[in-house]
């Protein structure tokens, strides 16, 4: 018994960067040899799918980009699932951005859907008025009037001159919101100043580490649906069954999940047995 | 394959596995990487501020070029500064859109202000732009935490417990169980952040049972981050595993060597030399020799 104890020990206080090692491996080799484990979509993504399905044919919808490349592998896969399913509703797409990289994340993603797959129009498809800072302040311009915000485009375009921008002048004239967020300035500032106080639907893709903050909101109906990390991306993409790259690597979210749980088991065995011998001696 | 492109990858595999050094320890690798990341994205903001808000919607409400004329003192001023930079004043006015508003003459001051921090002998009128910001801010998020935080969330926790309509027990879908757990949960955890009376008898035990929902909440919390940092990393080596294509002549594997060979030297000639040496020194356990 003591033996067994001894090495539980051992691997408790084995050098951090082994545990690295370790992680890196789980997560690479799936990413080498995809599994295909199955993904079933949650009544929160289902939420947000069924909303934008129901949206009649050609609705002004507000894409607001929240983040920058750092939390690219969770937040642009529901950008392009998104985009996709927008476009191919035919709806019109107006794209703003609270964070600086959003603009660019807005752009690499309007290449690859809108240019690239749907072969959509600028101006009268989809428009990209850019990035404006500001936090809240700019949320709260857009419900005021887009138009004192966001004179020109993310091209130096004229808004008046833009033939989608005719009839839009503030929040209330959009048909529903997606915010794809990774912190403060996003979701929760759309909420708070622009949902709530107009009654216009929402919905939004979040980082896993906001998942636990917006939730509340999805819960008391504030919010319609949220896609939830990575996992969300995924199901998104299960859901407009176009795969992308949240469902190659949900395989490796998965594998390096259960090493994570073994680690942190065997962690508390090893912290358990050292207490019991502490009080032994 | 671009050239840029194949530039752009080794700069990425650089700078991704420069990042990913520090979990072997602090190094000039991981250094450079840091300072590079803090220079661009300062820089990245200040000119994206500066061309998307500043110069369009400040300088382009000051001297639109709608009200162009020369003789007058604002477009004096204009031409004047127009000399300098003619990028951000272009001849004959900025042309965005805007009309004329010389109240935003108000914003611009309180900008300089601040910007006069700067200066020790005028830095107390720096007060006056961050007193405005600060009050701004205060009145802005006093409304929408009032309004969506807290009538909302009241709003979104009053459910009722006796909807016969709903089924008894769901995982995720509104259920008697679930607003069970919402409304025992809600109150519990409110009754432990109540200090006014000791937590001891049914106090002690709904608080108890507030401390039981706080921790799940925390658990939660813990899982999410653990799988957000992961989908990170996937997303770092979904990059890296790209670069190390002919495509991109190979550019993790090169970077890996090369990264991992002068770490492994430096720290190789810190063994010998007997000296603990941070290994940001590189080359200088010579002279502590």
């Amino acid at each position: 018994m003591n033996k067994i104890e001894d090495i539980f020990l051992k691997i408790g206080s084995v050098d951090r960067r082994w545990i690295f090692i370790v992680i890196a491996v789980v997560v690479i080799i799936p990413l080498l040899v995809p599994i295909g484990l199955p993904i079933r979509a949650t009544d929160t993504s289902k939420s947000v799918y069924d909303a934008i399905e129901a949206l009649p044919k050609g609705s002004n919808v507000l894409l607001s980009i929240e983040y920058s490349p750092s939390t690219k592998p969770e937040n642009h896969p529901m950008t392009i699932s998104i985009m996709r399913h927008l476009f191919r509703n035919d709806q019109k797409v107006y794209i703003t951005c609270l964070w600086p990289d959003g603009q660019f994340m807005a752009q690499d993603a309007l290449k690859q859907v809108a240019e690239g797959e749907f072969n959509k129009k600028y101006g009268e498809d989809y428009v990209l008025l850019g990035y404006r800072p500001g936090g809240e302040a700019v949320v709260k311009g857009i419900v005021s009037n887009i138009r004192k915000l966001f004179s020109v485009d993310a091209k130096q375009t004229k808004v008046d001159d833009i033939p989608m921008m005719d009839g839009i002048t503030n929040f209330k004239d959009f048909d529903f919101l997606f915010s794809a967020s990774a912190g403060y300035p996003g979701t929760i500032e759309w909420v708070q100043y622009a949902a709530d106080p107009t009654g216009v639907p929402m919905s939004s893709g979040v980082t896993s580490i906001q998942v636990n903050e917006v939730m509340p909101y999805v819960q008391s109906g504030q919010m319609v649906g949220v896609l939830a990390g990575m996992p969300g991306a995924a199901e998104y993409e299960s859901l407009i069954n176009q795969k992308g790259s949240a469902t190659s690597g949900m395989d490796a979210q998965s594998v390096a999940h259960l090493v994570i749980v073994l680690f942190i088991v065997l962690g508390n065995i090893s912290y358990f047995i050292e207490r019991k011998r502490s009080r032994k001696y | 394959m671009e050239f840029s492109a194949i530039i752009g990858a080794w700069v990425a595999a650089f700078l991704t596995i420069g990042i990913f050094s520090y979990l072997y320890k602090d190094n000039p690798f991981y250094k450079a990487a840091e300072h590079l990341f803090v220079g661009v994205s300062a820089g990245y903001l200040l000119s994206l501020g500066f061309w998307t808000q500043l110069q369009p919607n400040l300088f382009g409400r000051l001297f639109p070029a709608k009200h162009y004329d020369p003789d007058t003192i604002t477009y004096t001023i204009y031409n004047f500064l127009s000399f300098f930079s003619s990028s951000i004043f272009p001849e004959g006015g900025i042309d965005k859109g805007h009309d004329q508003h010389l109240i935003y003459l108000i914003p611009l001051a309180l900008g300089v202000m601040m910007l006069l921090s700067l200066i020790p002998s005028f830095s107390w009128m720096a007060r006056w732009g961050i007193a405005y910001v600060v009050g701004m801010a205060a009145g802005l998020k006093a409304y929408g935490y009032l309004n969506s935080n807290v009538l909302g969330q009241i709003k979104g926790t009053a459910v009722n417990l006796l909807d016969f309509s709903l089924p008894v027990f769901s995982l995720s879908s509104p259920s008697i169980f679930n607003n069970l757990i919402i409304f025992v949960g809600t109150i519990c955890g409110l009754l432990y952040f109540y200090f006014s009376k000791e937590h001891k008898g049914l106090l002690g035990r709904a608080s108890k049972i507030g401390i039981y929902f706080l921790m799940i909440s925390f658990g939660a919390s813990f899982g999410f981050a653990v799988m957000g940092r992961i989908s990170l990393l996937i997303g770092r080596f979904t990059d890296l595993i790209k670069f190390s294509g002919s495509e991109y002549n190979y550019a993790t594997f090169w970077v890996l060597f090369i990264i991992v060979g002068v770490l492994g030297y430096a720290a190789y000639r810190e063994e010998n030399s007997g000296v603990i040496a941070p290994v940001d020194n590189l080359g200088s356990s010579t002279e502590e020799e």
